[in-house]
This record gives structure tokens, C-alpha cells and sequence, in this order.
């Protein structure tokens, strides 16, 4: 979405010090100042015109004195937590001590709570945009993302970016004995 | 089921205690408290271990113990920020009363609970604990924090009752701090914590009366937290004066305890004015707090270390229709609060709650109906949504995920916050399961706290009673050989207990608690160590050995006198050598000190039955069960006094609450097989009894033979 948004014409806010990797072979987008917004949550003012990536965790951390336009990007939490165990096991980090179906509920529930959570920010517009629909139809998303953020965006080098080969963790592969299912139907 | 009543309100008063408002109300102070209690009945609540208010308010608002509910503590790990939170309502696992009440279709209210955030979607007015504290100065705005105020529709009209600290003018401080004037402002912060106190109190009731005023309702809970507030900032300074206060302070700050409950007393009297005669309010406390000699010199550097200032017993006084007038109840504990809620509106109440109905508060023996559990029972109860609710270990899983992965940085002291309040959890949790007798469950908690951090005393204590309790003498010896052994660890630093939610500016003094505690790092290395000489005593005398147990239990005493558990102890040891005179003196010292002590008066029922003295034994052993209703032991010997006096129905109830207290009562069977026996007595149930003594023998012999 970072990649989308920089072709498009919006200026992401990085520090660049994450660089390419397996899980991601074009790079980061990251700012690792973000991650200090629950101690100093007005070092967003930085990111005063510009698109800057934030985790789901620290929403509620970004101060009510600006204004934003959100785009809440939402995958299959089955798919979220296989990838994220892998890029745990590439980047030698410690394992959750949760299975994953259980770290799926707790995820599921952190999501819940974060979106009633959010719902009464009246400084924040909030696009949900589906991880799917990226791939399924990068053009009616780049329009919506066009509209949302009511700025004139380059769609066409925007949808050049969405390369469904980086799509690894398919839910329809992580579910279990799949390979019976399909011979079933 | 018939309901008792059309309404109930509920009022908390946090740490609320008879023993400061009973003189009060004597002197005419809290004229609205002695009215209510004149028209209605009293007594005292005792409280669960640990004394720690969130577990304990919501094991009233379930009638569970926190191993049930899921409060364990005052902070949980917070996924949002990395660090940690106050503990909140997505982690309780149970229904509270509102819940219930709301599946029932009550229109129903909750105001200020502890743990009350975010606000639960039932069917009334939901206000949670966060809604009175001031966000911001006063020149800035301050919002309601998210999820406050259920339903969304009130957030505005409920936003503007609130008080900010600022508005809290002289004139309303003049009735608490007198002299005022004299508070120097820079140097002395007592005046910011009161403000503080005052105005959240305010707001709640605030709420609290426009609801009343405004809204249909069948029953409402509002929670206070003013007089634990104030006691913990402001007791030291309560009279008589302790002496390591100086008198300039203690002439401004003395009278604020005193201020506190009469500020209360009118919040009260608006209360009941809008509730309406034909309400049956209950007021209750989770807890008492020391108020006279018993008041620490000292508070345990260690997490929720101001709980040592925490009584055993709070208050529960109720008034409506169908309550008896101005009688006294005994035996209440807080898990009692909710089946009696449940049967006053004709509902029944949960086999798998840990409370009573308090029948004896009801003017006629309510009818009581049990279902299995109300978890089960089908309908919208105004709960968050399962998937919305999340244990803190889950969101410490979640967090961690987030951390492994590089998205959210949590500082050190982050990370460090998170490590304490797992751990604090864990040590509570474990501690409620010894509070059940449940020391199977305790022991890997403890054994697991005490290998992670040996240096900490309470770990090693735990663990050691632990042991004691599943009469592994040997390994108990082990680990308070170590602790009595290890030399003294450096200071914790400050910030590590506020974290864990004890109150900002603990100090670390000398054990002054009653039990043998010791804070959190410090050791028995050095010479002046009563505690340990009390420690090592309690094992000489779990093994068995009175005379090594009585030897170092009185050096301890000669140390330190002040600890009552110690002369209880040494009480026992006397017993047990027959010497009775010495046992009774001892536990006549231990109610000098306490004169709650229900053990106390346990071992002077003891020692008056050896004497024969039956009259005596059976009013020490009624003083005992009526402090501590859950007292098998108190019971029985209240039977065996009964039936020396040839009251035997009587002795046969007394027998049959110690079996249904503990039902391997061996001694408490062949009693009721004697006492049924006899002329006049219930054949079957002797031979009832009988069998089933015949019955644990073989399974006894049995065991031993496998």
C-alpha cells in the first residue's frame, strides 16, 4: 500500500533504515519514530501531508489535535498470522507463546476493541480497504483511496505496483488438509 | 420465586469501616448512616485474600471468587500502547449482577466500578471508571475517554456533570482541612491528592443522582472510591496522633478521615432521598482499613504494598421492605452480596457462585432458587461481545507479536511494566486459590514466582505456607531456610512498584503488618529479625516440636509485640503442651491487638472447652463464626459446647455447617452420630453419619494399602 500510494504522488514519510528483505523484496516503508507516539504522540506532526505507515496498536496513540486520513488495511487474520509467524522465524525473533488459532482470536479481539475504539475519533476518516480487493481489483481501489483522500493520484503507476506474486500466505493454502477439500468438491 | 422488591441500589464505599463510623454515627456525625441503619440491618463483610479492591468489587458484582471471574489484579498488558493498563471489563470472564439482571430485562445501571471499562452495553446507563479522571488541565479540553459512557446518546449530558480537580474551591476543602491557609502549597502535594479525590467523587454522584432523577430504573450500583482515596493519602494523620508525625501536620490534615465519611453520609441522604422508599438499598464495602494502633508504621515496598493498611472486614448495612429493623447479621462475606441481589428481585441464584443468600437480613426466610449457573442461561446480557473480550494473557501475546515484529517499540520500562503485571497477576491469582484452600493449584504458581525472583521474601513466604498447607514440612524448612539465610538484595527502584499499581510514594519501612511480612526485597540478614524467628518457629511447630516452636516464637514476641497472628500462633503451641493458662493469656494478647481476630476467639473456645467451662466456650466460638462465618473448626466447637450444655438441636446444626463447610470433618460425623443417638434424636441421621464414617475408614485403609 506504501508502494501504492508513493507511485500515486504522495510523499511517504521513512527514515529508509529498513531495508529489502525475503518478506518484503522491494523494501519498507517503515518510520521508527512512529513507534515512540505512545510516549510522544506529537512527533505525528512530522507527518503533517504525507502518508505514513502506523500498526493497528498505535491508532489510539495519535493525537487528537490533527487531522487524518486513515486507510485501514484488513487481511485474513489466518493469513496475518502465518505471515507474521514466518517473518518472525526469518527474523530470529521469539515465537508467540499462543497457538495460532488462539493468537487468531486474540487478534480478532484487538481489532474489535480497536475499532470501537476508533469509532468516536471525529479527527479521523477511515477508508477500510480489503487486502483482497487490492489484488482483485487494484483499479476500483485506487479510485477509492483516489476519492477518499480527494487529492489526484497517478492510478496507473498506483495499480502497476500490486504484484500478486508477493501474495504468500493464501488462506485457501493455510487451510488444514486442503488438499482433501478440493478433491471433495 | 416472589420478588422482595421493585428496586435495588447498590452503593460501594470503598474501604469503608464501623470502626471509624460507628463513633462517628454515635456522636451524631453521620446522622443519615445511623437512620438507615436503625430501619434496617448490619454487620460486618468480611473480606477475600488478596485484599486488593478490583478482584475484590468484582467478586461482589459476580458472587465468584477471581479465579471465576478473571480480575486479577490492578493493570493488564495493553497491546495499544505496549505497556500496560488499568485492568478492564473485556477481561472479566463472568456475568455481573447487572448482566444478570439485564438478561432478565431490568433496566439496570452501573456507575464507577472497578474495572468498569469500557462501559458494558447493558440495558441502562453503564459509566465507567475512567469517566471522572481529569485528562487534561483545566485551560484544555477534556473529553470523555472512548467507551466511558453506554448508551453513546449520553455521553454529552453525562460529559458536562463532570468536576475537574480545578473547580474544587476553598470552601469546599474548609470542612475537611480547617486551616487550610497553612498548607504550604510547595513544599506539600497532600492538598493536590485530596482535590483529586473530592472532585472524582463529585462527578460520580453527579451522574449517579441525574440518573436517578432522569432515567426509569430497577436497579442501580454506584461505586465510590473517596474514603479509600482519603484514608490511604490522609489516615496517618487521623487521631490519635502516631508519633512519627509532626504536630503541624497532624493539626492540618487531622480531621480529613472524619470529613471523608460525613461527606459520604450526605451523598448518602441525596441517594436514598431519590431512590425512594420502596428501594432496598444496600451499602457495602469491599474491605475495612486500620484506623488505631493496628495502622502500619510502614507501607511494603512492593507492588499494591498501601493493601497492608487494609482491615479484613468492610461494612454491609441494607434497608427496604421485607429487611428486618435495626438488627445486626454476622458471618457476610462480599460473595454474599450478589445471591442476596438475585433472590431480593425472585431470581435464582448460580450453583457455581461462591456466596450465600444472607437469609438472616430478610424478615422471612426467603424462598431460594439455584440454577447451575447463569453463564449458561441464553439471552443478550449486555456482556461485551466474546470476541471483543480478551484475557491479559492474550494481549501480552498479542503485544509480544507486535514487538517480535518490529512494529511498536515498548521502552524498557514498558516492557518492564508488562513483566510485573503478569507476574503480580500470577502471585494474586495464586494467592486466591490459597484463600479457597486450594493449595494443589497454588503451588506451581509460587513454586514458578519464587524461582523467577528468590529474593523476593513475599515469594519465598507464599510458597512456604504453600508447602505447610500440603504438609511438605520439609520443603517449606528448605525454602525459609534459604530466605532466612540470603543476604539482603538492593533496594527496588520506586518506579517498578507503581507500576504495578501501588500507590506513588510508598515507602519502605519495617514489617508492621500482622501477619509475618516482610517487603518485597527485604531479607532476614541482620540481627533484630522477629519475623524469622516467628518463621522458623511455625515450622519447629508444624513438626511437631512445641518446645523449640515456643522458643523462638517468644523471642519474636520479645522483638516485636505487635503482631497478633504471632501470639495466635504461640496460643496454639501452648495448647497443644496443655498448658492452659498460657494459651489463654496469648490469645487474650492477640484480641489487645485485634479484637476482630476471629482465630483469636477460636482458640479461647478451645482452651474453654479443655476447661470445661462450656458457657464461656460457646460464646467464644458464636464471637468466632460471627466474624468469620467460613470457620469449620468455630463451628464444631460451638457444637461440642452445645451439646456438653444438652442443646442438641442446636449442636447438631452447629456440627452440620462444619461438615457443609468441610465435609471430611471426621470428628464432626462421629459427634452427630453421638448427639443423634440419644433420646429424642434423628435415628437416621446417626446412622447416616455412621456409614459415612465407616465408609472414609475403608477408603482410608485402602489408600494405605495401595
Amino acid at each position: 500500500m506504501m508502494q501504492m500510494l508513493a507511485a500515486g504522488g504522495l510523499e511517504p514519510l521513512t527514515d529508509g533504515r529498513r531495508g529489502a528483505d525475503a518478506s518484503n523484496p522491494r523494501g519498507y516503508f517503515e518510520w521508527e519514530k512512529v513507534k515512540t507516539l505512545p510516549q510522544q504522540p506529537n512527533c505525528i506532526a512530522e507527518a503533517e501531508g504525507k502518508a505514513v505507515k502506523v500498526i493497528s496498536s498505535l491508532l489510539p496513540s495519535l493525537p487528537a489535535a490533527f487531522h487524518y486520513k486513515v486507510i485501514f488495511l484488513e487481511r485474513s487474520l489466518t493469513e496475518v498470522v502465518a505471515s507474521q509467524a514466518c517473518m518472525i522465524q526469518k527474523l530470529g525473533a521469539q515465537a508467540s507463546a499462543l497457538a495460532p488459532e488462539a493468537m487468531e482470536r486474540a487478534l480478532h479481539a484487538h481489532l474489535k476493541q480497536l475499532k470501537a475504539a476508533l469509532r468516536s475519533r471525529r479527527e479521523m476518516s477511515i477508508l477500510w480497504v480489503e487486502h483482497q480487493d487490492v489484488l482483485r481489483d487494484p483499479q476500483r481501489v485506487c479510485e477509492g483511496l483516489q476519492s477518499f483522500l480527494a487529492v489526484a493520484l497517478n492510478l496507473p503507476a498506483m495499480i502497476a505496483q500490486v504484484d500478486p506474486s508477493l501474495y504468500r500466505q493464501r488462506e485457501a493454502n493455510l487451510l488444514p488438509n486442503n488438499r482433501e477439500l478440493d478433491v471433495s468438491l | 420465586m416472589q420478588p422482595h422488591t421493585r428496586k435495588v441500589l447498590l452503593i460501594g464505599w470503598d474501604a469503608a469501616d464501623w470502626k471509624i463510623a460507628t463513633p462517628l454515627m454515635d456522636q451524631g456525625l453521620m446522622p443519615c448512616l445511623n437512620d438507615f441503619v436503625n430501619c434496617g440491618v448490619m454487620g460486618n463483610l468480611a473480606t477475600l485474600q488478596p485484599v486488593l479492591s478490583p478482584m475484590l468489587w468484582n467478586s461482589i458484582a459476580t458472587g465468584k471468587h477471581a479465579d471465576k471471574h478473571g480480575i486479577h489484579g490492578f493493570i493488564e498488558p495493553d497491546p495499544n500502547s505496549g505497556g500496560v493498563r488499568p485492568v478492564t471489563s473485556t477481561s472479566r470472564r463472568v456475568k455481573a449482577i447487572w448482566n444478570i439482571l439485564t438478561q432478565k430485562g431490568f433496566k439496570t445501571h452501573v456507575l464507577g466500578w472497578f474495572a468498569g471499562h469500557p462501559a458494558e452495553p447493558i440495558n441502562g446507563v453503564c459509566v465507567s471508571d475512567l469517566y471522572p479522571i481529569a485528562t487534561a488541565p483545566p485551560d484544555q479540553p477534556w473529553p470523555l475517554p472512548d467507551g466511558a459512557v453506554h448508551p453513546e446518546s449520553l455521553r454529552d449530558p453525562l460529559s458536562e456533570l463532570r468536576m475537574h480537580p480545578a473547580e474544587v474551591d476553598a470552601s469546599m476543602v474548609f470542612p475537611f482541612i480547617p486551616k487550610l491557609q497553612k498548607v504550604d502549597q510547595k513544599k506539600d502535594h497532600n492538598l493536590s491528592a485530596f482535590v483529586k479525590t473530592l472532585s472524582e467523587n463529585v462527578s460520580i454522584h453527579n451522574a449517579a443522582t441525574w440518573i436517578l432523577e432522569t432515567q426509569p430504573w430497577d436497579f442501580m450500583a454506584v461505586y465510590y472510591n473517596g474514603i479509600d482515596h482519603f484514608c490511604h493519602a490522609f489516615m496517618h494523620f487521623h487521631p490519635p496522633r502516631l508519633q512519627c508525625i509532626p504536630e503541624d501536620l497532624f493539626e492540618l490534615y487531622k480531621d480529613v478521615v472524619t470529613g471523608a465519611y460525613r461527606f459520604h453520609d450526605m451523598l448518602l441522604a441525596r441517594l436514598l432521598y431519590l431512590a425512594g422508599r420502596d428501594t432496598t438499598v444496600i451499602l457495602c464495602s469491599d474491605h475495612g482499613f486500620h484506623s488505631d494502633h493496628l495502622r502500619p508504621l510502614g507501607i511494603p515496598n512492593e507492588p499494591a504494598g498501601p493493601a497492608v493498611q487494609h482491615r479484613r472486614f468492610g461494612v454491609i448495612a441494607m434497608a427496604g421492605n421485607h429487611i428486618k429493623k435495626d438488627e445486626r447479621i454476622y458471618g457476610a462475606t462480599l460473595l454474599d452480596v450478589t445471591p442476596t441481589i438475585l433472590t431480593l428481585f425472585g431470581l435464582p441464584i448460580g450453583e457455581d457462585m461462591d456466596g450465600r443468600v444472607l437469609v438472616e437480613a430478610f424478615d422471612e426466610a426467603p424462598q431460594i432458587e439455584r440454577i447451575p449457573s447463569w453463564e449458561q442461561e441464553p439471552g443478550e446480557c449486555g456482556m461485551h461481545p466474546a470476541d471483543l473480550r480478551m484475557d491479559p494473557d492474550s494481549a501480552n501475546a498479542v503485544l509480544q507479536q507486535f514487538a517480535a515484529l518490529g512494529y511498536i517499540g515498548p521502552t524498557d520500562d514498558q516492557k518492564k511494566s508488562v513483566e510485573i503485571a503478569l507476574r503480580e497477576a500470577k502471585y494474586n491469582l495464586a494467592r486466591v486459590y490459597m484463600d479457597k484452600r486450594r493449595p494443589l493449584q497454588a503451588l506451581p504458581m509460587f513454586e514458578d514466582l519464587y524461582k523467577q525472583q528468590p529474593e523476593q521474601a513475599r515469594f519465598a513466604q507464599h510458597l512456604a505456607q504453600c508447602y505447610l498447607a500440603l504438609r511438605r514440612i520439609e520443603d517449606a524448612k528448605r525454602v525459609l531456610t534459604e530466605l532466612v539465610n540470603r543476604p539482603p538484595a538492593p533496594k527496588k527502584r520506586k518506579q517498578e512498584t507503581e507500576a504495578a499499581g501501588a500507590a506513588p510514594g510508598s515507602q519502605e519501612l519495617s514489617p508492621a503488618g500482622s501477619g509475618p511480612s516482610v517487603s518485597g526485597a527485604e531479607t532476614a540478614a541482620g540481627t533484630n529479625r522477629p519475623w524469622a524467628d516467628w518463621l522458623m518457629g511455625v515450622i519447629k511447630f508444624e513438626e511437631g516440636d512445641m518446645e523449640g516452636a515456643l522458643e523462638l516464637l517468644l523471642r519474636a514476641e520479645h522483638a516485636q509485640r505487635r503482631m497478633p497472628d504471632l501470639h495466635l500462633r504461640i496460643g496454639q503451641a501452648y495448647l497443644r503442651l496443655r498448658r492452659l493458662e498460657d494459651a489463654e493469656r496469648a490469645f487474650h494478647e492477640a484480641l489487645e491487638i485485634d479484637a476482630d481476630s476471629a482465630e483469636g476467639h477460636l482458640g479461647l473456645a478451645c482452651v474453654m472447652l479443655r476447661k470445661r467451662q462450656d458457657d464461656r466456650a460457646v460464646e467464644e466460638a458464636l464471637a468466632a463464626v460471627s466474624l468469620q462465618h467460613f470457620l469449620p473448626m468455630g463451628h464444631f466447637y460451638l457444637g461440642v459446647a452445645l451439646a456438653r450444655l444438652a442443646h442438641f438441636r442446636r449442636a447438631t446444626l452447629a456440627f452440620e455447617t462444619a461438615i457443609a463447610m468441610a465435609p471430611g470433618f471426621l470428628v464432626a460425623h462421629r459427634f452427630l452420630v453421638a448427639v443423634n443417638r440419644r433420646p429424642g434424636g434423628d435415628l437416621a441421621k446417626a446412622i447416616q453419619h455412621k456409614k459415612w464414617i465407616g465408609d472414609f475408614i475403608r477408603r482410608r485403609r485402602e489408600a494405605l494399602n495401595k
